[in-house]
């Protein structure tokens, strides 16, 4: 029978037609969340366009925007860079604490003047997040068990750590949840935007960079594509997969650093803000591109701030966390689908 | 009651949670689908029991109520994965993002509320008499019986010794050879990923319901994830997932009981030791007995969607 048509599998998906599935996911979901907030009672397009004027309307909506992006590059960046060579790093929120902890550490006890402690802590942060990530490392590399279980236990470790000497040994006198200011921050550039806006890209590009022309960026991601071929062409298969996993920890590290010397000033309970699990979100919506990191934690900032805006309307973090796991599951979805086209059979 | 006694009954109590969670994970693993939306899972469940009891005081009909949310969540998690094949570890994640946060949004209405009903303890009689152990095992819930026995030896009678459980484990190790051997792959997957999901969720429900009878956010507090870290330690068989499930519940009860007699260590770190206890434990076994690895090994189609047209 002649033009009987026929869906067909390929093997990979067009880069276009990728790109629009993602597009696609993030609009339907956007959509049904506004089809729930309508069905409680709101009305979403008046929600939308207040969302629209907060977030863009005034410098101070920017400013909100600018720092969220912050973390949200780190943490995002962190899993890329592990998928890179094929490893999934659920623990950044684990990471991230550590690094805030190991920079406030730093930030308390050192004294110096504020600019050779900041630096200090930009360091303590980086090897905060790697010794988080050691021990999944490890585990991985020589006795290759699943590092997505190993770096997410340790996520529970890290809070309760961090929630440990804030609310006990380093706890302000006044404060009691929550540490004494720290020595030194990192000075604002725009309004309450500071310097780890710039840090965040450079170090997302630098990554890139890296990635894309040295030599170990080649292996690693012929690594992280077929790892048996990469052994036989003699590449150090297990040392790369030792430093990527121990480079994402610490870039997660440096997020919590960031934070606390840049936002918080301080370190306190939940100070995470679940940006170690927006992270996720952020690098598989950027498609583990080190670059488009940058993009999508704008696009992941904007969706944060909402929610914060919103929260008169009963919308919290935890909503959007919701959302964005609507999010990520419409994008697996859609991902799939991708790889499809409908072929008109030859009769 | 003494020491001991305490000790074992929180350690049924906190492992039952645990014991549910890994058999659900279990069935799942086991047709070839890794389900990391647990922990999501559990909190709608946790949230299901505690809302349903709220309105309807009857343990069993919240524990009912959390299984059903638990099936339909997983009949969304199953379609995504088993039938449209998408990639199983970011269904996963989004299942437990989506889970827990719709817990917490709707859950902060019934926040710090107790539980208007739970499971009440039923006395097995003469046998709860016997010292130190008669009140941990004879004078529990009845739930409890379901999960530490009626489940695991119903469920590895199943898998090891009907032929519907030669036809599940095959589509887990090689779906091809399944179905061309007329095993209707999808369907088994579909039944046994919703199954499990629904055991996950009343895990959730049984936390709430008996454990801590309350509702607060975050009470799952990386439940779920133990659950999946237990199947792997439990090379995949119900019963050893569920007697693994006891051992995290007593390392539970320990901080528990170092906390009520006041132990010179912080509760912080008391609470820390079932995460740290899971990571050793799926971490040492493989690097002691290198030859375990064969026997624990996982189903060789596990994460692997099956497209039919593609044989």
């Amino acid at each position: 029978m002649a033009g009987s048509f026929r869906v067909q599998r390929l093997p990979s998906a067009s880069p276009g037609i990728a790109l629009a599935a993602r597009a696609a996911a993030i609009v339907l979901a956007l959509v049904f969340a506004g089809l729930i907030l309508a069905m409680t009672g709101a009305n979403p397009i008046e929600l939308a366009s207040e969302v629209v004027d907060a977030s863009f309307g005034s410098s101070f909506g920017m400013e909100d925007l600018g720092v969220l992006v912050i973390p949200l590059i780190m943490t995002g960046l962190s899993v890329a860079v592990a998928q890179q060579i094929g490893a999934w790093n659920i623990g950044a929120e684990g990471q991230f604490y550590a690094g805030a902890f190991a920079a406030a550490a730093v930030g308390l006890f050192v004294p110096g003047p504020p600019a050779l402690i900041l630096v200090l802590m930009f360091f303590a942060g980086l090897i905060g997040g790697a010794v988080w990530i050691l021990v999944p490392t490890l585990a991985r590399a020589y006795a290759n068990v699943n590092e997505l279980i190993t770096t997410l236990l340790l996520n529970f470790v890290a809070i309760l750590l961090v929630y440990f000497v804030s609310t006990n040994a380093w706890r302000d006198k006044m404060a009691n949840s929550a540490t004494p200011r720290l020595s030194a921050e990192i000075p604002e550039f725009w309004g309450s935007i500071h310097w780890g806006l710039p840090i965040a890209i450079i170090v997302a590009l630098l990554v890139a960079g890296l990635l894309a022309f040295s030599r170990w960026g080649y292996e690693v991601r012929l690594v992280g594509s077929n790892p048996s071929a990469a052994k036989y062409a003699g590449m150090p298969v297990r040392r790369h997969l030792i430093t990527v996993m121990l480079l994402s920890g610490a870039i997660a590290g440096l997020a919590g650093m960031l934070e606390i010397a840049g936002t918080v000033h301080r370190l306190q309970g939940g100070i995470s803000n679940n940006y170690g699990y927006l992270g996720i979100m952020v690098a598989v919506l950027a498609r583990s591109s080190a670059v488009g990191v940058i993009f999508s934690a704008a696009l992941m900032a904007f969706i944060l701030n909402s929610g914060i805006i919103l929260q008169t309307q009963g919308l919290t973090t935890s909503t959007v966390l919701a959302i964005t796991g609507l999010i990520l599951f419409l994008t697996a979805i859609g991902d799939e689908l991708a790889h499809y086209r409908i072929a008109r059979d030859k009769a | 009651m003494d020491l001991l006694t305490g000790l074992f009954t929180t350690a049924f109590l906190a492992g039952g949670v645990l014991a549910l969670a890994a058999l659900g994970e279990v069935l799942a693993e086991r047709v070839g689908v890794v389900n990391l939306g647990v922990e999501g899972l559990m909190a709608l469940g946790a949230l299901t029991a505690i809302a349903t009891v709220a309105a309807i005081p009857s343990p069993t009909i919240g524990f009912l109520a959390a299984l059903g949310v638990g099936a339909l969540f997983g009949a969304l998690f199953a379609f995504a994965t088993v039938i449209l094949r998408a990639n199983q570890v970011l269904c996963g994640l989004a299942l437990t993002l989506m889970g827990s946060g719709i817990a917490s949004t709707i859950g902060r209405a019934y926040s710090g509320m107790p539980a208007r009903a739970t499971f009440a303890p039923i006395e097995v009689p003469l046998l709860s008499k016997i010292p130190v152990i008669g009140p941990a095992f004879f004078s529990q819930n009845i739930l409890l019986y379901l999960i530490f026995i009626i489940l695991p030896v119903g469920l590895s009678y199943i898998m090891f010794r009907t032929r519907h459980g030669l036809n599940l484990r095959a589509v887990g190790e090689n779906p091809a050879a399944a179905d061309a051997a007329g095993i209707p792959v999808n369907l088994i997957r579909f039944a046994y990923v919703t199954a499990g999901s629904a055991l996950a969720a009343g895990a959730g429900a049984y936390l709430t319901l008996t454990f801590v009878p309350s509702w607060s956010d975050g009470v799952v507090a990386g439940r779920g994830w133990i659950a999946v870290a237990l199947v792997i330690f439990a090379g995949y068989r119900p019963i050893p997932a569920v007697l693994s499930g006891l051992l995290f519940g007593f390392i539970t009860a320990l901080g528990f009981v170092g906390q009520a007699r006041g132990w010179p260590i912080a509760p912080a770190f008391l609470s820390m030791l079932p995460y740290l206890g899971t990571m050793a434990f799926i971490i040492v076994p493989v690097l002691a007995w290198q030859r375990m690895r064969r026997i624990m090994a996982a189903p060789a189609a596990i994460g692997v969607p099956y497209y039919r047209d593609l044989r």
